[in-house]
C-alpha cells in the first residue's frame, strides 16, 4: 500500500494540470459569454455552396482563433 | 371600384413577410405576392433574399423568437472610419486585419446571432463576425485592404441592426476581468474541496475500521495543503469585505464566514503540525467554493441586466451630426466635432443632434423626449429647436447653439445621474439578520468554550475544539446562500420574461408599495396617435386615407397607424398639397379631396353639417382632436386624432388598484386629457395630474418621500414611465420601472426596465418578487433552523468534524433546492400573464 505515497501526489497533479487548463480557457475568454455558444452549436449549416469558400485556409485560421 | 378588388382588401388580415405583424392596409400592394409592415422590413428582406440568408427565417420560427419590424437607419457611418478610431476602438490584429466591438440594435433571438455572423459570407472581407446574444455586442475581424468599417456597418444597418461603436477599455474590460478571477477563484476552490473530500472520505473510513497512523498523517497534511490555496487565494474576497465591514463598524455578512474559515483554518492547521484533533479542511473549502459559486451567479444575471440597458444607453444619444460646410456640402461627423455657430442639417425623421435655431425649413417636431407631449410642435425659421426631438417633417437647417452636456437634454441627464447619486442604499434583509447573527454566533462560541471548561471539566484545549466546532456548524453558509440562490433564480426567470431587474433591492422595496405613480404618454397610453371614430361618407374617408399616405406629416402617420377602417384599396392620387398647420389638400381619382383641421375647412368655405359638428364635439369630449374630410368642397366625415391607451393599461391598473396600490397618474400632457385617461381607467380626480415639466415630476416624487419619511411611513413608491421626461423620478422613486420601448435615459435610471411591450409586466414584477422574497424567508427559516440545530448540538460537545462536514452541506442543499422549486416569475405568472392579456383584449 506504501505505493500510495506516490499515487496521491501524482493524482493531485493531474488534478492541477486539469486545474491549470480551467484557468487558461478562462483567461483566453472561452468563458465570457455562457449564452450565445448554446444556440449557436444549433446552427446546421444548408448552404452546402458554400462549403469552398469555408475551406479557405485564411478564413478557417481566423475562426479557429476566436 | 371594381368587385374584384374589393374582395382582394376585404381578404383576412395580411402579415408582414418579415416580421409577421399586420400589415397596413394602405401599404398593401395589390401586385405583389409578399406584403410588409413598413420600407425597412421590406428593404431588409430583399436584402436577406439576395445574399441568399432566407434560412434565417427558418431559424426564426425555430428558436421561437419574436420579430420587431425592422428599423434601418439609413446612416452612413463615414465616422466608422476615422483614422482616429484605430488603436483605441479598432485594434490591429496580426496578420494585419482589424477588429472592433459593435453594440447592435434589435438583436432579439437565436436567429439574429446566425444572421449577423453569416455576414463574412455576403461581405467580401469580413474574417469573421461574433455575436454575443446577452448584451447584443459583436466582435468584427475583418481585412481593411477589402472593406471598410463603414461598409461593414451600413451592411449590419441594411439588415436592421444599427451598429453603435463600443467604447474599449472602460467599465466593461474591468468588470470582464472580475468575472474571469472570479471563475479562476472558483475553479481553484473547487477542484480543491473535491480532492480534499477524497481525502477525508478516507480519514473517516479510517476513523471507523482503524488506519495506518502514517498513512493518516500524510492524508492529513495533503488536506492541509491542498486547503493553503484555498483559503490564502479563492478566499480573499471574504477576508477582504470582512476587513472593509470592520473598518466602517458594520459587521458585513462576509465577518462571520471570515471567522469561521479563519478559526476553521488555524486550529486544523495546529491539528495537523501538532497530529491530534479534529480538522475542518474538508468543511472550509467546500464552503469557499459554494459561496463563491452563489457570488457568481448572482453576479451574472445581475450584469446582464445592466450591460442590455447600458447598451440600449448608448443608442438613445445621436453620436453624430451632418455639418454642412461654406459649399453647403453635408459631412457626417462626431457631435463633438460640431462647432458653436456651425450649420446642421437634419432630415426628416432624424433626431436633432444638437440645440439650435432653424435658419431654414418649415418642419413640425416631436418634443416629446422632452416633455412628454405627443403632439408635434411646428417650427419654422428662427424657431429653437432641442437635441432629442425627432424632425418629422421636411429638411431643416440649424444653426448650433449647444451640442452635447450643454443641451437641456444634457441638463436633463444631469438630473438623472443627480437623482441616482442621492439615493440612499437599502439595508438588505440577509446585512439586517447578519448584524446580530454575528453576534449571537459569537456569544455562543464563548459559551460552548466555557460549557466545555466549567460543566465537563475540560482542559483549554478541548474548549477551544468546542468552540470552532460551533463556529464551523454554524459558519453561515447556508444562510450565506439564502437571499443570492433565491434572488437569482428569481432575477434570471424574471430576465427570461421580459422583466430585467437591474437593482436587486427592488424586489425587497416592492413588497411594501402603496403608490404607483403612471406617466401617460407612452406608458399608460401607447405614444403614437392614430385616426378612430369615424363618422361620415365611407368613400370620403377611404380618399383621406389615400391622400394621407403621400403626406410625411406627424398626421399622416397617425393615418397610416390606424387599421380600425377594413376596406383599403390603392388609389390614384394626382395631385397633393400640404398646407402647414391645416392640413393637405389634392386630387383623388378626379375627386377634390381636403383633409384637416376646423381651419382648413373654414379657408375652403366648407359648411360642416350639423350631425357631423356633433360627433366632432364628442371627440373633443373623449380628448380626440377632430380631423375633418371635405369631399368636392363639403365637409363629409369626420375622425378624432389621439393617442390611445394600451390595450392592457386598464387590467394593469384595476390589478395594481385589487392589490392595495394607489394608482396616480404623472403626466406632462394638457390636464384635460391626463383626465379623460383618468377616467377611463377608473382613477380619482385628484390622482390624474397634468401639465408636469420633468423637473416637476421629479420634484413631486421627492417630495412625496419627504413627506411619507417625515411621516414615519413605509409604503413606497413606484413610479412607471418611458421617456427622458421621467427618468429623474425614475431614479428617485423607490421602485422605477421603464416601460419597453422607453428612452435611454429611462432605462438608466430605472431599477427594473422591461422588454415586453405593455402594462402587464409590472403586475407580474410585484407579484414575482413577493415570491422571490417569500422563498428568500423560508431559505432564511431553513438555515437557522440548521444553525441552532448544530449551535446547540455544538454546546452539548456532541458535534465533531464527520457531522460538521455533513452537516453544512445538507444545509446549503435544502436552501438551493427550496429556491429552485420556488415559484418566482413561474408557471402561474405565465397563466396570470395570459389572463391579464385576455381581458385587456389585445
Amino acid at each position: 500500500m506504501e505505493v500510495i505515497f506516490v499515487l496521491l501526489p501524482l493524482a493531485i497533479l493531474i488534478a492541477g494540470v486539469m486545474l491549470a487548463l480551467f484557468i487558461w480557457a478562462v483567461r483566453s475568454g472561452q468563458y465570457d459569454d455562457l449564452e450565445t455558444p448554446a444556440h449557436r452549436i444549433l446552427f446546421d449549416d444548408d448552404h452546402p455552396a458554400s462549403e469552398g469558400e469555408r475551406a479557405r485556409p485564411d478564413d478557417a485560421d481566423e475562426e479557429r482563433e476566436e | 371600384m371594381s368587385a374584384t378588388r374589393r374582395q382582394r382588401s376585404r381578404a383576412p388580415r395580411t402579415l408582414c413577410a418579415h416580421c409577421g405583424l399586420e400589415v397596413p392596409p394602405s401599404l398593401l400592394r395589390e401586385e405583389e405576392q409578399l406584403q410588409f409592415c413598413c420600407e425597412g422590413c421590406r428593404q431588409v428582406y430583399g436584402i436577406l433574399h439576395d445574399w441568399g440568408l432566407d434560412g434565417f427565417y427558418q431559424r426564426v420560427e425555430r428558436s421561437g423568437g419574436r420579430m420587431a419590424p425592422a428599423s434601418v437607419s439609413g446612416r452612413r457611418f463615414e465616422d466608422f472610419d476615422a483614422p482616429e478610431l484605430l488603436g483605441a476602438e479598432v485594434l490591429e490584429t496580426e496578420r494585419g486585419a482589424h477588429s472592433t466591438r459593435l453594440f447592435l440594435e434589435g438583436v432579439h433571438c437565436a436567429a439574429c446571432v446566425w444572421l449577423v455572423e453569416e455576414l463574412p459570407r455576403a461581405l467580401e472581407g469580413v474574417i469573421s463576425v461574433r455575436l454575443n446574444m446577452a448584451n447584443a455586442v459583436a466582435e468584427v475581424v475583418w481585412d481593411p485592404e477589402q472593406v471598410s468599417l463603414a461598409r461593414i456597418a451600413r451592411a449590419l444597418d441594411s439588415l436592421g441592426y444599427t451598429p453603435h461603436l463600443r467604447r474599449r477599455g472602460t467599465l466593461e474590460h474591468v468588470r470582464r476581468l472580475e468575472d474571469r478571477a472570479l471563475l479562476i477563484k472558483i475553479g481553484v476552490a473547487a477542484a480543491c474541496a473535491m480532492n480534499i473530500m477524497f481525502l477525508h472520505g478516507a480519514l473517516y473510513a479510517g476513523e471507523h475500521h482503524g488506519m495506518d497512523p502514517d498513512f493518516e498523517r500524510f492524508f492529513r497534511w495533503m488536506s492541509l495543503a491542498l486547503a493553503v490555496p484555498v483559503v490564502f487565494f479563492a478566499a480573499r474576497p471574504f477576508f477582504r469585505s470582512a476587513w472593509a465591514g470592520l473598518r466602517q463598524r458594520v459587521p458585513h455578512m462576509d465577518l462571520p464566514i471570515a471567522v469561521a474559515l479563519g478559526g476553521a483554518f488555524l486550529f486544523s492547521g495546529v491539528a495537523t503540525i501538532g497530529g491530534e484533533g479534529p480538522i475542518y479542511f474538508d468543511s472550509l473549502a467546500a464552503l469557499v467554493a459554494l459561496l463563491l459559486g452563489a457570488r457568481f451567479i448572482q453576479q451574472r444575471a445581475q450584469r446582464r441586466a445592466m450591460e442590455r440597458a447600458e447598451g440600449l444607453r448608448s443608442v438613445a444619444f445621436v453620436e453624430f451630426a451632418r455639418r454642412l460646410d461654406d459649399g453647403n456640402v453635408a459631412l457626417e461627423v462626431p457631435i463633438g466635432a460640431v462647432a458653436i455657430g456651425e450649420r446642421v442639417e437634419v432630415r426628416s425623421g432624424e433626431l436633432i443632434p444638437v440645440d439650435g435655431l432653424v435658419l431654414s425649413g418649415t418642419s413640425s417636431v416631436d418634443n416629446a423626449v422632452l416633455t412628454g407631449e405627443p403632439t408635434p410642435v411646428p417650427v419654422g425659421a428662427g424657431d429653437a429647436v432641442f437635441a432629442g426631438a425627432t424632425n418629422l417633417g421636411a429638411r431643416l437647417i440649424l444653426e448650433t447653439r449647444a451640442r452635447g452636456a450643454e443641451t437641456r437634454v444634457g441638463g436633463l441627464l444631469a438630473l438623472v445621474e443627480e437623482a441616482l447619486s442621492k439615493r440612499a442604499p437599502i439595508v438588505q434583509m440577509a446585512d439586517r439578520i447578519s448584524r446580530w447573527f454575528v453576534g449571537v454566533v459569537l456569544l455562543l462560541g464563548v459559551a460552548a468554550g466555557a460549557a466545555a471548561i466549567w460543566w465537563r471539566g475540560g482542559d483549554l484545549g478541548s474548549a477551544l475544539e468546542q468552540v470552532i466546532a460551533m463556529l464551523v456548524v454554524t459558519c453561515p453558509c447556508a444562510l450565506g446562500l439564502a437571499t443570492p440562490v433565491a434572488l437569482t433564480v428569481g432575477l434570471s426567470r424574471a430576465a427570461r420574461r421580459g422583466i430585467f431587474i437591474k437593482n436587486p433591492d427592488a424586489v425587497e422595496l416592492l413588497e411594501r408599495v402603496e403608490t404607483a405613480l403612471l406617466d401617460k404618454t407612452g406608458t399608460l397610453t401607447v405614444g403614437t396617435p392614430k385616426v378612430d371614430r369615424w363618422e361620415g361618407d365611407p368613400q370620403a374617408i377611404d380618399l383621406a386615407f389615400a391622400l394621407e399616405a403621400e403626406s410625411a406629416h406627424p398626421v399622416a402617420q397617425a393615418f397610416l397607424r390606424s387599421h380600425a377602417h377594413p376596406v383599403r384599396v390603392v388609389r390614384a392620387v394626382d395631385e397633393a398639397h400640404e398646407i402647414p398647420g391645416r392640413g393637405i389638400t389634392g386630387s383623388v381619382e378626379g375627386h377634390g379631396v381636403a383633409v384637416g383641421n376646423e381651419a382648413l375647412m373654414r379657408d375652403l368655405g366648407a359648411p360642416v353639417p350639423a350631425p357631423l359638428a356633433a360627433h366632432a364635439a364628442e371627440l373633443l369630449e373623449a380628448g380626440l382632436s377632430p380631423i375633418y374630410v371635405a369631399l368636392e368642397g363639403e365637409v363629409a366625415a369626420v375622425g378624432g386624432i389621439g393617442d390611445a391607451l394600451r390595450p392592457d393599461a386598464l387590467a394593469t391598473v384595476q390589478a395594481l388598484a385589487a392589490r392595495g396600490v394607489r394608482p396616480r397618474i404623472l403626466s406632462g400632457d394638457h390636464p384635460a386629457v391626463v383626465e379623460r385617461i383618468a377616467r377611463e381607467l377608473g382613477i380619482a380626480e385628484e390622482d390624474a395630474l397634468g401639465g408636469l415639466t420633468p423637473e416637476e415630476k421629479r420634484d413631486f416624487v421627492e417630495h412625496a418621500i419627504r413627506e411619507r419619511d417625515a411621516a414615519g411611513g413605509r409604503g413606497r413608491l413606484l413610479m412607471v414611465g418611458d421617456g427622458l421626461n421621467d427618468a429623474a423620478a425614475l431614479a428617485l422613486a423607490d421602485v422605477g420601472v421603464a416601460v419597453e420601448g422607453g428612452s435611454g435615459a429611462s432605462i438608466l435610471a430605472a431599477d427594473v426596465v422591461l422588454t415586453r411591450p405593455g402594462l402587464a409586466p409590472v403586475v407580474e414584477l410585484w407579484r414575482g418578487s413577493r415570491s422571490v422574497l417569500w422563498v428568500v424567508r423560508r431559505n432564511l427559516a431553513f438555515s437557522l433552523c440548521y444553525n441552532a440545530a448544530g449551535a446547540t448540538l455544538a454546546l452539548v460537545g456532541l458535534v465533531g468534524p464527520l457531522l460538521a462536514a455533513l452537516l453544512m452541506p445538507v444545509s446549503s442543499l435544502t436552501v438551493i433546492f427550496s429556491s429552485v422549486l420556488g415559484r418566482s416569475f413561474g408557471a402561474t405568472h405565465r397563466a396570470a400573464a395570459g389572463r391579464l392579456k385576455a381581458t385587456g383584449g389585445a
